[in-house]
């Protein structure tokens, strides 16, 4: 009788919801296995080395391969801040314009061009990129910096090309600034109406005000930089179209690197004729794999908190 | 008096860049629509009616843009009804602990790298068959379409009014009639337009079509267990290629791409209220 | 049979959103406002339908032909695209469908049976051939076409440039800083060369073009041989310092060169001839600076007897048998590419169909498509005698 009653508490709705709710746990745990079984060669051969160590040694003969894959994560990092600090502005000031100050049609029409930014495809951030950015930005920003500021540690190597960190970065930038704005934008309209009449009232202006309200929402800009930090991380075509994929960890902006996404399109490809370089490029997965995991929790983490201590 | 000016010029200096930083922020679309639409029309115009149903040899990019249809079609069918579920069920269980791991999934995976994806399928897909397929795209972008999918659905059906509910539990319908007979189609226009933006989105994705798709552009696709094209990949593999042809097929293939995009999601846009990708 | 199974679903799929539409005109739970507007987005999904299905009913399909894969190797992209178009003008039934990816790509995909014709420059290694053997099936290897590697460059108004051996070692390995280092201009006298600093392009791939120019490099510079050696893919020492780009397949390093000035590469003579680059004149072993040219690449060809093994036991090959090759007209960096195709032992890798058409196209190939007429410029045919040896291994193909 009991168990006829649990079994009774598991209705039909579960009968036709779990199964699908347990495939995508199993889908992601496999993914995770996956990963980690076919890094595990990797480790048991170099060690830590395979993280922090630069080098590609790519040999028909087994003995002589080696692998570090330090450029492509210092790449990948690199990028993503640039990526940041070209986004966060942008996004903050756009959350501001949107929620406070901008007509209600033009409202409309930014936050639709937000989306389309935020649902274009890649590859035509990439074909842009390639094309157009990269010309540009080698023109009009890294020469001019270079010859200005090369005084710099950073700037004092002259831009061999506009394949760099730097364009990596500015497209990165481009791309997730959607994505960090919706974050920022839908904590900033949540600050109710009495808060912003309270600081008029007391006779602040328009950007006196403003800078107490972006108070508030601190803590979601963390968490829409955290996790527009993740998106730029993950990306691929775009970034590897534009990196110019060479392996060189440097400070230099303007020079070229690689990215781990764009390490792993461009050798997984080929990396089956050499005895070791798979186990590699999957360890290389397995890194992404956990900052991304790490950083989105982490962002969500933040929001969460945010959003139960501030109960507005 | 002086103090007043300083604020007064602070004021407006910060309206000045807060204008101009937002309009920079939206600068970059309307840049990259012109440049596809100046660097596409071009090619799309010579080569005529060619470039939509030709095959690659011809001049033309039919087999590719009938691979992103066959690929967006089959991605939908094996993921939607799976992240539909998922979507019911995370809005339904939203406090028990296995409801709220779900949410936090969904948002993990939503922001998962998709080449991530893509090596995956190859793994676990593409080995085993012993050929790049189509199926094996699909099933790679049907798992990037999945979270978005079910995060919609669970927020178009969240915005139900809790009456709804109590009413229909207060004649004794059972919870999966309430759910998926009533709640489920007051909130069928969120759920449908949220579905249909992530099929955009997804339809766009190169990185996880790298290992598994393959390619096809000098025949028709015929069959699922085959090698299939599709736009992005295609542009892809031109641009890196050196000649003027080549780029500038690559912008009429774009063109294309972004035909498409525009033309499937405005209108979807602009029927709801917020999107999440 | 494909395309009703999903015209069906499709149906299914649109019959469905209606009977949902329905449903909700008897809720009357939506404000009108937000209705007028879904209709928008509803005629929108309507169209798409529409489009979807006009799609796949009023497109051509592949029905009746055989489709070939063939991945690999970009070395010999622009003959194998004149061949497979060529080829396909008089046998419509058969598509040959083309896939760059570099040599490395080419052997792997051909491991997993990926693809039904492999390309690769470099011989195979008896590792990866016993990886193929080890399939269950026997390989085939032999050479299709002969090209060059040349050094193109991008520097603007200089149309001619000489490179000894020494120098050229210099430039790749680093120490060569600028292009006015006097090492360039001894060998450029009267040239005026800009102080810019030289940027090496190489490939991202593992890629055969790379393991014929480092074999060279490693030929004719100890330092190079010692520190870096030779590989399809080789530890740039350019990166390291800044001055390394990398590009996905010949194509992709020609793209990066012609956008970036001051820079150098190394690629197939075809590309330089399509795409008009520049390129060095290269000391040969006599000494001299020659072009590289059908002639000088013909000469070069002519000077070695070619030592090609059997088709079935290709890792014996030796990569460096035409490299620097004596004669004062000789070209110093030619090489065969070769391809790679499964005898098909009990119908493992190819159809009855697939294992007909592979086995007509490579006769093609390597019969009427080395007549001049059908070979494009920064090529040179085989010597009948190599031929014959391709031709021995497609007439053993097994058609199940």
């Amino acid at each position: 009788m009991r168990t006829l009653k649990k079994f009774a508490k598991f209705d039909r709705f579960d009968f036709l919801t779990y199964p699908a709710v347990l495939f995508v746990f199993l889908l992601f745990t496999w993914m995770l296995v996956v990963y980690v079984t076919n890094s595990i060669p990797a480790f048991q051969r170099e060690g830590w080395n395979v993280y922090f160590t630069n080098v590609w040694n790519a040999s028909e003969c087994p003995d002589k391969e080696y692998y570090g894959i330090l450029a492509a994560i210092w790449g990948s990092l690199y990028t993503s801040i640039i990526a940041l600090l070209v986004a966060l502005p942008l996004s903050i000031s756009y959350s501001i314009f949107v929620v406070d100050y901008a007509p209600k049609r033009l409202r409309g029409i930014l936050e639709i061009t937000s989306d389309i930014m935020a649902g274009l495809p890649t590859i035509i951030y990439g074909i842009w990129g390639a094309f157009f950015l990269v010309p540009f930005l080698k023109e009009w920003v890294m020469m001019p910096v270079y010859d200005y500021l090369s005084f710099i540690p950073i700037f004092s190597q002259k831009p061999v090309s506009g394949f760099s960190f730097f364009s990596a970065g500015v497209l990165l930038g481009i791309m997730i600034t959607p994505f960090v704005s919706a974050v920022v934008r839908e904590a900033y309209a949540t600050i109710p109406h009495t808060y912003r009449e309270a600081a008029y009232s007391l006779g602040l202006t328009r950007y006196e005000a403003t800078k107490i309200l972006v108070g508030y929402v601190k803590p979601a800009m963390i968490s829409g930089t955290i996790l527009g930090f993740g998106r730029a991380i993950g990306e691929t075509v775009a970034v590897s179209l534009v990196v110019g994929n060479a392996f060189n960890v440097s400070a230099d902006p303007f020079s070229p690197g690689y990215t781990i996404s764009s390490l792993i399109a461009t050798q997984y490809g080929n990396s089956f004729i050499y005895t070791h370089m798979t186990s590699v490029l999957y360890a290389a997965g397995l890194f992404l794999f956990l900052v991304g995991l790490v950083i989105t929790l982490l962002g969500m983490y933040v929001l969460r908190r945010w959003k139960k201590n501030v109960s507005i | 008096m002086y103090q007043f000016d300083m604020r007064r010029i602070k004021e407006y200096s910060f309206l000045g860049v807060i204008c101009i930083l937002s309009f920079l922020m939206i600068f970059p679309l309307f840049h990259i629509i012109f440049t596809v639409f100046a660097d596409g029309i071009g090619t799309l115009v010579s080569t005529g009616p060619v470039f939509i149903t030709g095959t690659l040899d011809e001049g033309g990019i039919g087999p590719a843009i009938l691979g992103t249809i066959i690929l967006a079609f089959f991605a939908s069918l094996i993921g939607i009804p799976i992240a539909f579920a998922v979507g019911v069920y995370a809005y339904e269980y939203p406090h028990s602990v296995i409801g709220k791991a779900t949410t936090a999934l969904l948002e993990i995976t939503q922001e998962f790298p998709t080449i991530l994806v893509g090596l995956f399928v190859t793994q676990i897909l593409v080995l085993p068959m012993g050929t790049y397929s189509a199926i094996a795209g699909a099933f790679a972008l049907a798992i990037i379409l999945m979270p978005y999918v079910a995060v919609y659905t669970k927020e178009a059906m969240s915005q139900i009014p809790f009456t709804f509910r109590e009413a229909a539990f207060s004649i004794g319908v059972p919870k999966v009639k309430t759910v998926f007979l009533i709640i489920a189609p007051i909130a069928k226009r969120g759920i449908l337009t949220g579905l249909l933006i992530s099929v955009a989105k997804v339809a766009g994705e190169t990185a996880p079509l790298l290992f598994t798709a393959g390619g096809l552009y000098q025949t028709y696709p015929d069959s699922l267990t085959q090698p299939v094209g599709a736009i992005p990949l295609l542009i892809y593999t031109l641009v890196q290629s050196p000649s003027p042809a080549d780029h500038a097929m690559a912008w009429g293939a774009s063109l294309v791409l972004l035909l498409i995009f525009l033309a499937a999601f405005i209108p979807l846009r602009l029927s709801i209220k917020e999107v999440r990708l | 049979m494909f395309l009703y199974s999903s015209i069906v679903l499709l149906c299914a799929y649109i019959f469905y959103v209606e009977k949902i539409y329905i449903y909700d005109v008897n809720c009357e739970v939506e404000v009108k406002l937000m209705r007028t507007s879904w209709k928008v987005s509803r005629v929108a999904f309507a169209l798409l339908i529409v489009v979807f299905i006009a799609a796949i009913f009023m497109w051509p399909h592949g029905a009746g032909a055989t489709t070939i894969r063939t991945t690999g190797a970009t070395f010999p992209q622009y003959q194998i695209q004149k061949w497979i178009t060529e080829y396909q003008k008089n046998h419509t039934d058969v598509k040959i469908e083309y896939e760059g990816g570099g040599s490395g790509h080419g052997q792997e995909t051909f491991l997993q049976g990926l693809t039904q014709i492999g390309r690769s420059d470099p011989p195979v290694t008896l590792d990866v051939w016993n990886r193929f053997i080890s399939t269950g099936d026997q390989p085939f290897q032999f050479p299709e076409i002969v090209g060059a590697v040349v050094v193109s460059y991008n520097l603007p108004g200089i149309s001619h440039l000489n490179l000894s051996q020494d120098t050229l070692g210099g430039i790749f390995i680093g120490s060569i800083e600028y292009w006015d280092n006097y090492r360039i201009a001894r060998d450029n006298p009267g040239i005026h060369l800009p102080h810019q600093k030289i940027i090496v392009v190489h490939r991202s791939d593992a890629s055969g073009t790379t393991d014929i120019f480092t074999t060279y490099l490693s030929l004719i510079n100890r330092t190079w041989a010692k520190e870096v050696g030779s590989g399809k893919t080789v530890n740039w020492p350019t990166d390291k310092i800044g001055r390394g780009l990398a590009g996905n397949g010949n194509p992709g390093v020609v793209a990066i060169l012609k956008q970036t000035k001051y820079s150098i590469c190394y690629t197939e003579l075809s590309y330089a001839i399509n795409e008009k680059l520049s390129t060095a004149a290269l000391e040969n072993r006599d000494g001299n600076f020659v072009e590289p040219t059908e002639k000088t690449i013909r000469a070069a060809v002519s000077k070695v007897s070619s030592d090609i093994p059997p088709p079935n036991e290709g890792y014996r090959e030796n990569i460096s048998q035409l490299l620097n090759a004596p004669g004062n007209e000789s070209y110093p960096i030619v090489a065969f590419t070769h391809l790679l195709v499964w005898k098909n032992i009990n119908g493992k890798h190819y159809t009855k169909e697939e294992a007909i058409a592979i086995k007509e196209f490579l006769k093609w190939i390597l019969t009427d498509g080395q007549k001049p007429e059908n070979l494009t410029p920064g090529y040179v045919g085989l010597p009948r005698n190599v031929a014959e040896i391709g031709l021995k291994a497609a007439s053993q193909i097994e058609v199940p």
